[in-house]
Order: C-alpha cells, then sequence, then structure tokens
C-alpha cells in the first residue's frame, strides 16, 4: 500500500491534507497543555492565547474539509485512499471539537482566578488533561505509523480518563455540600472536568477511525466505560 | 441492520447460473487463463476488471465459446451453463450463442435496416412463425435496447447511420432479441461519449430483471456503478471476487488495492 500512485499528484493531494491533520493535531496539543497550565497556575495571558488559536484549529478544519471535497470528486478514492479521506474528515472534526473544549476551559480561567481556590482541583485537572494529551499524541502517532494495535489499547486507556472524571465529580459536589462559597468555582471546574472527559471520548474516535483505516472494519468489541457520574449520588451529612 | 441495506445490492447467492472450474486457455505456448473458478450468479450484474492483458476478456469469451473461432486457443475447465457443461461435444456452439448473448466494444450493426438488424437473430433461429410476431420481437428488443423512441419512425433505415451511442444501443438489442439467458458485454461502453454511457449503463441496470450481465470494463468506475459482484483478474489469475461494495472499499488482495486506487503494482 505503500506504494506511489500512478498519478503522482494525487499522492501529493493526500499528503497535503494529512500534513494538515498533522499541523491541526499539534496544535490541538498545545492548546490542552496550555489551557490546564493557565487553569493551574492563574496564568490569564497563556489562557488568552489558547483562546485566540482556536481560529487556527477550525480554519484548518474548514480547510481538510474542503479538500476532501475535491479530492472525492476529482480522483473518486477506492480501497485504502477512499478510507484515508473519510477517516481524515472525521479526524479533523474531532480535533476541532478538542480543541473547541480546550478554548472552553481557557475562558473560565479567568473566572476561576477570582475565586477562592479548591483544594487539589488545579492539579487533578491538570493531570487528567495530560492523560488525554498523551492518548491525543498516542492516537496521532498510531495514525501516521497506521498502528491498530496501538489504537486499540488508546481505546482502552480512555477508562482512566472516565475515572478521573468520576472522582473529581464526587470531590467537587463534596466541596460545594461543605460551603455554599465554593458552588461558582466548582461548578466551571466541574464543566472543565467534563470537558475533558468528552476530550477522551473524542480521542477514542480517533482511535477508532484509526483501526477502521488500517483493517477496514471498526472495532465492534465493547470497551470499558467507567464514567458514572450519571448514577452518582452524594447526600449531605446531617 | 441488514434490512436497511438498499435493496438493489441484495442478490440471490444461491442463484448460480455459470459455475466454472479450474478453468485454463492456451493461446499456443501462452498460459492466458490459470485456474480460474468462479461462480457467477442469474440476476445479477458481473464486472471483471483489470489490466490490460490480464485474463479478462478471454475468460469473458469462453463463456460463449467464442474462443472455439481462434485456431490456436485451447480451452480446459468445467463451464456449467445451468448445470449442463458448455464445451460438451454434443452442445452446438451457435445455439449456444443464442442463449449466451454478446456484445463488442465497437457498435457493429450490420450493414442492413434498423429492423433487420434486430430481426436477423430471431429468424435464424425460427423464433417467430409469421411478420407480426416478427414485429413484435423487434418492438420489444428495441424497448429493452431503450432506442425504440428514436428509431420507430425509421425502422427501414440502415443501422450504421445512427450515432455511435444508439448504434450500441442498438447492438444490445439485437443481443436481447433472441431471448438469451446471459449477456456478455466486453467493453461496450468505451467507444461512448459519457451520456450514451449513462443510458448504456441505466439499460444494464433494467437487464438484471431477466439476465445475468457479465461486463468486461477498463473503467473501475464503470463496474463500481453498474455491477453488484466484481471480479478482478491478473496476470490470468482471478486474484479477487467479492461484492463490489467489498472490492471498492475493503479489497482482501493487495494487489486488488493497488489496482483499484491506480497504484503500480
Amino acid at each position: 500500500m505503500n506504494d506511489p500512485h500512478i498519478a503522482s499528484a494525487y499522492d501529493r493531494d493526500l499528503e497535503a491534507i494529512q500534513a494538515m491533520i498533522m499541523k491541526m493535531g499539534g496544535l490541538v496539543e498545545e492548546a490542552i497543555s496550555g489551557a490546564a497550565e493557565s487553569l493551574e497556575t492563574g496564568d490569564l495571558e497563556l489562557a488568552e492565547r489558547i483562546r485566540a488559536a482556536d481560529a487556527a484549529i477550525d480554519g484548518l478544519e474548514e480547510r481538510v474539509n474542503e479538500e476532501c471535497a475535491r479530492t472525492i470528486a476529482l480522483r473518486q478514492p477506492a480501497a485504502g485512499d477512499l478510507r484515508t479521506i473519510l477517516t481524515v474528515m472525521k479526524i479533523s472534526n474531532n480535533l476541532e471539537r478538542i480543541g473547541d473544549y480546550a478554548k472552553n476551559m481557557a475562558k473560565r480561567t479567568g473566572v476561576l482566578a477570582q475565586m477562592h481556590p479548591i483544594d487539589g482541583a488545579g492539579g487533578a485537572i491538570r493531570r487528567m488533561a495530560r492523560q488525554v494529551e498523551l492518548m491525543l499524541k498516542d492516537a496521532l502517532d498510531a495514525y501516521v505509523q497506521r498502528d491498530s494495535e496501538l489504537a486499540h489499547d488508546i481505546r482502552m486507556r480512555d477508562s482512566d480518563v472516565d475515572q478521573m472524571y468520576n472522582s473529581l465529580f464526587r470531590n467537587f459536589l463534596t466541596h460545594m455540600m461543605e460551603d455554599p462559597r465554593n458552588i461558582t468555582a466548582c461548578m466551571h471546574l466541574h464543566f472543565i472536568a467534563k470537558n475533558i472527559e468528552r476530550m477522551g471520548d473524542h480521542v477514542t474516535s480517533i482511535a477508532e477511525q484509526v483501526i477502521y483505516l488500517v483493517d477496514g472494519e471498526f472495532p465492534g468489541d465493547e470497551r470499558p466505560k467507567r464514567d458514572r457520574t450519571s448514577y452518582e449520588k452524594v447526600e449531605p451529612q446531617p | 441492520m441488514n434490512d436497511m441495506r438498499p435493496l438493489e445490492r441484495v442478490v440471490d447467492e444461491t442463484d448460480i447460473k455459470f459455475s466454472c472450474k479450474e478453468c485454463q486457455v492456451y493461446y499456443g505456448e501462452t498460459h492466458a487463463i490459470r485456474d480460474v473458478d468462479v461462480d457467477i450468479l442469474d440476476k445479477t450484474v458481473t464486472a471483471f476488471i483489470g489490466p490490460s492483458g490480464c485474463g479478462k476478456s478471454t475468460f469473458l469469451r469462453c463463456l460463449n465459446r467464442m474462443n472455439d473461432t481462434i485456431d490456436v486457443a485451447r480451452v480446459e475447465g468445467t463451464f456449467h451453463l445451468d448445470g449442463e457443461e458448455i464445451y460438451d461435444p454434443k452442445v452446438d456452439p451457435v445455439q449456444l450463442r443464442a442463449k449466451v448473448g454478446m456484445v463488442f466494444q465497437k457498435p457493429n450493426p450490420f450493414p442492413k435496416s434498423i429492423y433487420d438488424n434486430v430481426a436477423y437473430g430471431p429468424k435464424i433461429h425460427g423464433l417467430a412463425r409469421n411478420k407480426a410476431e416478427l414485429d413484435e420481437i423487434v418492438e420489444r428488443a428495441l424497448r429493452r435496447g431503450a432506442i425504440w423512441d428514436e428509431v420507430k419512425d425509421r425502422l427501414s433505415e440502415p443501422g450504421t447511420g445512427l450515432s455511435g451511442g444508439q448504434q450500441q444501443r442498438l447492438c444490445i438489442a439485437r443481443a436481447v432479441a433472441t431471448e438469451p439467458e446471459v449477456l456478455l458485454m466486453d467493453e461496450p461502453c468505451s467507444a461512448l461519449d459519457p451520456i450514451a454511457t449513462a443510458q448504456v449503463e441505466e439499460l444494464i441496470d433494467e437487464l438484471r430483471q431477466n439476465y445475468s450481465v457479465v461486463i468486461v470494463t477498463h473503467s473501475m468506475q464503470q463496474a463500481a456503478r453498474v455491477s453488484q459482484r466484481t471480479a478482478f483478474f491478473h496476470l490470468g489469475n482471478l486474484v479477487e471476487y467479492d461484492e463490489t461494495g467489498t472490492i471498492f472499499t475493503n479489497p482482501k488482495d493487495p494487489r486488488t488495492e493497488s489496482y483499484i486506487t491506480g497504484r503500480i503494482g
């Protein structure tokens, strides 16, 4: 499959589109780590930079869509080429969503900087963001290397993120019940944690695209889900 | 979920028209077809694709014994049409070709009137008892060839006076006039413009209601558009034979992948 096309311009088109995905991936990784750092350190300048950088990610997504539409219309890709185009479109869509979540995280930094800090929250969120960022990095590596085994592994790692979210969820609930003055900060922090959990889901989706790209089939087997917050109940202490 | 698949794709996999086993074709010393096993389904369009010289036309020509006309060609293996061996000495090739019709790359109408082009086959096979019946057969064939409306007022004009696309549809009408059960098409659209091609493709899809159609084509997009089953030939071997959608999204053999994605290989 690494043979070049007879039409070499076709190869150049596919390479250019995939280079855009890699560029997007790099920007999104930076956005995640930057947003988490700005949150932990209260660095408003960094937060503002992360917010502003999202436009570049959105712009790339639009270009990827245009180029893919062009390739479909002009080249009628088949088999592996078709799967490349289809997965590129979905991956860019996933990356764009992750970028939006990072931007949202950076937006909330401003409010949170004015609040009484919640013990350990900044560090916990940063660890969670770090986990997702590593998963994303591996997912993009899996894409470049066409490594479906690594992609399977990434799918399984999403449950760690879910577990981190579970414990933060309980933690925030407890803080809010202890002292109502924590509610504003905890609500913001909860949205951030939830957004990072969603980022993990998008990374998982990218990993699944890699599996489809390489194997021609989506993974059918169930994977462990550990997000149990939908059933979570914490009662106030009497 | 399977119920939601477009109905058109569903073909009866048990309804086998042609069952070919261990087929070999030699042109003198050249081994042109090697160990090809294939079951061709009824009421299905089967596309043969592959690079030039891969044997797809040769194999197609085995199916109505057109290779008999080539002195140096030698055909081995079993070719069962509805369970009957077509290479059995008792089989009359002329009768066989009435059952297994053929349309060629270049439209080749006889230098006769449009009417006579279509009436010739039914006449020599004695399918009509009188002029009225023959008229009926000709009209039905021309309608099936999707050309009736264009020629009904000038049936006595020469078939060679029609446009290329019309000539090809006339040849298809001529091929279906003898009520064949299988229609073989060897690159039927390669001499046609895109509109005439679309008309012939639409016609092929309609013919599938009644016939087993086997089409050899150099256009992979055409194979993808008209067929339900695709066979990929390479260097005389049948490399892969599967549902057309599967061949074009997730082929199993790297040679198929290389060919359909336009790579050297």
